[in-house]
């Protein structure tokens, strides 16, 4: 034969060195939620906002200081902010002497924030309206719900990309340095 | 002899094509105004609820948005380089339509150059008979003029029936 | 009752599949004829179960049959006929039933075809076919069954995906789409056969050319058919993203489009056989890979309706089939000599090779682009985006140097061409391009790449227009004909030669039409209240009213619609609206573009408040945009003139017909005794 002996080992390597890796990239793309980005805020401070809440009064986030906090981002129209409200009322009622809850509603008016909590219930946390959208773009937001879990040093340390379950929750409050009594 | 001239005419007004773009491309641009600025970046940044679409081509509020802090950071004096910054520290680089390093773009260019240079080396070394099918395609650098525009319209005829 | 009836028939399909394939491997082996006629009337037969159950699958559509999981997600009682029929392919289960049948129906049709000829290579790729049959069956057996049934019957459906049902387009996309990568399957059915059998002469070659040509028309309008779809309907002014799905799309069309070319080297030097057995192989793998990217959801998309259990099953599916392709390929290695080399760094074999660099080239540049952030991701490198900058900044020189090639590629000699053949041939098309451009700068274009496009388009506009001309001069020398005669006997005595200049015209007008409506364009956002106007580029527009209603024939969709009048190089009305479809967050925007030669004029609704109508509007101006499409059509029809068969004519006629070494006539399926003998 024209071809060498080794030759006629070694192209076999070619199916091995062409599939796999093609398959191993392909494979990888199972592992993951296209819509789930890391977010660079954590280790970072909080930015800033000063928003205009449901009730008219003004909170901003220096008023927040000393104390852990989660900003949640929601929206009346987005059914998983229904679906992990519940874990945030009772969050909310378990932790809310240690821990800070606030609403900021991403895209969202006052009308469609007060039917949301009137079906769903209203925590007595403070919701915030955003019109402009200026606060979700600061957060790095690409849709509701997203949550962010800030430390006492106003350092973001968490960051959850859809509804919040409790045990997300657990987790990132230990984070946060928070005791959290089994569920 | 007309097409002769044709090509020397033709290298002369390439070169001439080239340097002038040469001279275009080294000038300094003009400063772009903030809306032509704005308009740029906005065609840089990703939609973030969208799938790939731009922050310039998407409908979404979320878009609008960055559109508006667009507008108001360039308003504040900050660069086209300050204000990508500031998305890519809020969303991460996924937010950049093109990733930042140009190392991924070379990558294609550099294969299809060696590719097209290994080319070049195979075609070379198969220098063999069967390369020219039939003398009257190829040059035979001692012909006369006359006899060698004959073999011309010939190789025209018979190309142009050519299958 | 109907579920039934369509999951038995998907089910049968599978058995006659599998029968098939052991039919044609036992009857192949053996050599019994009747075995492999048994083999070849089982994959009629799976052809006709597939039938059966798409035939179920769209009267339940049309009848609203709830108690199919797939009519409740993807059909409601509102939902028009026409709708209701193209949504056969709107969701997962469906578009692989459709592509199941079309798959067979090709199988079928080739099988059919060659049931008297190439006894040796048939049965083989009868028993590739029927694998890659049994493939898909299987995948409508276990993870993608469309015939499930749901208990409680829903009352009501929940409708077809929003995007889907604005647009008669969608009846035209996906079929042509699905015919172009289906048929795909079949050179790489003979291609592998011929592996298998060691015939690798020219025979197979000839059969996979002609087998892929056809595909490959139906994947150039499917792909133009999408672009023109996007555009009508997505709203953003644009048609081409480089999205993952649209990547996907391209990706096979590339390889066959280089394999068309490089198989026309292959078959006058009996050279290239590796390279074209991989290009069929990369071709068919592509088409997998390609419904892998829509389906599985690793690459988030337009069109990720799902994120399913189908998955697995193609990525096993890529394995397989870029595997074994593989393994058979490198296995038969050492059979695979040519008959001759190319040579010759300048000829139009030399061309046809550059053309294949840069046509793989891109097929790199895409398939690494779209796979980029998941390598980034594996790699641990955080997550990135590639989007259209950077695909376009790579492909854009590819692709001029592409077009700068289909001028050359013509002007040269087969076997080699000396520089000084080279300086002649060139010199007048290159300088009246440089005419060109400079002409194109005096009219107002400045940007580099249209420049480029046009100065390259007219280079080969000139060197086509000179063969013609010659073409037709000779034939008006020698044979008294008059020019428009002679044209037609020429490009009919010739179609592959003319027909392959007339499909490189095509793509020349595409060329320039993308180049100038993606740089040349304008837009205009603007907020008005009714009665107010706004200006762009000679138009000016009046926004009258605005009404909201639900639709007509979907009552559940409700529409706000706005009329905005228009006056400058066109006048007219035009309506704009915003769907709010009960099965989507967002509202669906139906953007109203008016077409003409020269220009589109393109008017979405971004946004309006239902008590103050106040309005927001962006408006577009694409020029150039209609001659993609026409150049797409252009394409289309000159490539279906290229293999039209050629009428067998008496020898003593013209010695046109008998060139020396050049390669059969290529009789596409026009049964006709004497063309069939050929081949």
């Amino acid at each position: 034969m024209s071809r060498s002996l080794s030759w006629r080992r070694l192209r076999w390597l070619i199916v091995p060195l062409v599939v796999l890796p093609l398959v191993a990239v392909l494979f990888v793309g199972f592992g993951r939620d296209p819509s789930v980005i890391p977010s660079p805020l954590i280790g970072k401070p909080m930015p800033s906002f000063s928003l205009t809440a449901l009730d008219g009064t003004t909170l901003s986030s220096r008023d927040l200081a000393g104390k852990p906090v989660i900003v949640n981002f929601w929206a009346s129209w987005c059914p998983p902010c229904a679906e992990e409200h519940p874990v945030l009322l009772d969050l909310a009622k378990r932790y809310g002497d240690r821990v800070t809850v606030v609403g900021i509603l991403y895209n969202d008016d006052a009308e469609g924030a007060a039917r949301f909590l009137s079906r769903y219930g209203d925590g007595g946390w403070a919701d915030l309206l955003d019109p402009s959208g200026g606060t979700a773009v600061d957060y790095g937001v690409t849709g509701p719900p997203e949550t962010f879990f800030i430390d006492a040093a106003g350092i973001v340390r968490g960051k959850q990309i859809g509804p919040v379950t409790s045990d997300v929750a657990s987790a990132q409050l230990a984070t946060l340095g928070l005791v959290v009594a089994a569920p | 002899m007309i097409r002769q001239a044709a090509f020397t005419l033709a290298a002369v007004a390439l070169v001439a094509l080239a340097a002038v773009a040469v001279v275009n491309l080294l000038r300094p641009a003009p400063p772009l105004t903030a809306a032509q600025q704005a308009r740029a970046l906005e065609a840089e940044l990703r939609c973030p609820d969208c799938q790939g679409l731009s922050v310039a081509e998407s409908r979404t509020t979320s878009a609008g948005a960055i559109r508006t802090q667009i507008v108001r950071q360039l308003d504040a004096g900050q660069t086209p380089a300050q204000v990508r910054d500031y998305f890519v520290a809020r969303y991460g680089e996924w937010i950049l339509l093109e990733p930042a390093s140009p190392v991924w773009l070379l990558i294609p260019f550099l294969l299809i150059g060696a590719a097209a240079a290994g080319l070049i080396v195979w075609l070379r070394s198969a220098r063999s008979p069967m390369a020219a099918p039939s003398p009257t395609l190829v040059d035979t650098p001692a012909a006369p003029d006359a006899a060698e525009a004959v073999r011309q319209r010939v190789r025209d005829e018979v190309e142009a029936l050519d299958a | 009752m109907l579920a039934t009836i369509g999951h038995v028939a998907i089910l049968v399909g599978l058995a006659t599949s599998v029968f098939a394939a052991f039919a044609f491997i036992a009857g192949a082996r053996r050599g019994d004829a009747a075995l492999v006629a048994a083999g070849r009337r089982s994959v009629y037969a799976a052809f006709a179960m597939a039938g059966v159950a798409s035939a179920v699958m769209i009267t339940a559509l049309l009848t609203h049959d709830f108690g199919i999981l797939y009519v409740a997600r993807n059909n409601a009682s509102t939902t028009p006929p026409f709708f209701s029929v193209i949504s056969l392919w709107a969701a997962l289960e469906g578009s692989i039933l459709f592509w199941t049948l079309i798959l067979t129906g090709w199988a079928s049709l080739v099988l059919w075809r060659y049931r008297q000829r190439h006894p040796a290579l048939m049965p083989w790729a009868g028993a590739i076919l029927a694998l890659v049959a049994i493939f898909f069956f299987a995948v409508m057996v276990w993870p993608g069954n469309p015939f499930i049934a749901t208990t409680p019957v829903a009352a009501e459906g929940a409708g077809p995906n929003a995007l889907l049902q604005n647009h008669p387009f969608m009846g035209l996309h996906p079929p042509l789409l699905y015919l172009g990568y289906t048929g795909m399957a079949v050179p790489f059915a003979f291609g592998m056969a011929a592996l298998i059998t060691r015939r690798t002469d020219e025979e197979w070659l000839s059969i996979v050319r002609r087998w892929t040509i056809v595909p490959w028309i139906f994947l150039t309008l499917g792909i133009t058919a999408g672009a023109w779809w996007s555009y009508e309907v997505l709203g953003w002014g644009g048609y081409w993203a480089w999205d993952p799905v649209e990547n996907a799309a391209l990706l096979p069309w590339l390889t066959a489009t280089a394999f068309i070319h490089s198989s026309m080297v292959a078959e006058r030097r009996g050279a290239l056989k590796v390279w074209s057995s991989a290009l069929i192989l990369a071709t068919f793998v592509l088409t997998i890979v390609g419904t892998f990217l829509t389906r599985s959801g690793v690459v988030a998309s337009v069109h990720s309706f799902t994120q399913s259990a189908i998955g697995p099953w193609f990525l096993a599916g890529i394995v397989l089939s870029l595997g074994g392709g593989l393994t058979l390929l490198v296995w038969r290695l050492p059979d695979l000599h040519d008959r001759e080399r190319p040579a010759g760094t300048v000829s139009r074999e030399s061309a046809f090779l550059f053309n294949n660099v840069l046509f793989l080239g891109v097929t790199f540049a895409v398939l690494f682009g779209t796979l980029l952030p998941l390598i980034v991701e594996l790699l641990g490198g955080g997550t990135i985006s590639v989007g259209a900058p950077w695909f376009n900044r790579v492909n854009v020189p590819i692709f001029l140097a592409l077009v700068f090639l289909m001028g050359v590629g013509p002007a040269l000699p087969w076997g080699g061409a000396s520089w000084r053949t080279a300086r002649e041939r060139f010199g007048i098309p290159v300088l009246v391009g440089v005419l060109a451009v400079v002409a194109a700068m005096a009219l107002g274009l400045r940007d580099a790449a249209p420049l480029a496009t046009v100065g390259f388009a007219v280079f080969v506009a000139v060197i086509m227009g000179d063969e013609l001309v010659r073409g037709v001069a000779a034939r008006g020398r020698s044979r008294h004909e008059a020019p428009p005669l002679a044209l037609w006997r020429l490009a009919t005595r010739n179609r592959r030669r003319y027909g392959g200049y007339a499909v490189h015209a095509g793509i020349l007008v595409m060329a320039v039409a993308i180049a100038i409506s993606a740089t040349q364009g304008s837009q205009i956002s603007a907020t008005l209240k009714p009665g107010e106007q706004m200006t762009i580029g000679g138009y000016t527009l009046t926004y009258r009213e605005l009404g909201t209603a639900p639709l007509p024939d979907d009552a559940r969709v409700f529409e706000a619609r706005a009329l905005v009048d228009f006056s400058g190089p066109q006048t007219g009305t035009l309506a704009t609206a915003l769907r709010d479809y009960p099965n989507s967050d967002t509202l669906i925007a139906t953007p109203a573009v008016r077409t003409s030669l020269g220009e589109d004029l393109y008017v979405t609704l971004i946004g309006y408040d239902g008590t103050s109508k106040t309005a927001t509007f962006r408006v577009f101006i694409n020029p150039g945009v209609a001659w993609i499409w026409l150049g797409g059509g252009m394409v289309g029809l000159a490539a279906i003139f290229a293999i039209w068969p050629e009428r067998r004519r008496v020898p003593a006629a013209t010695p046109a017909d008998a060139p020396a070494g050049a390669p059969a006539d290529e009789p596409a399926p026009a049964p006709s005794a004497p063309a069939e003998a050929q081949g």
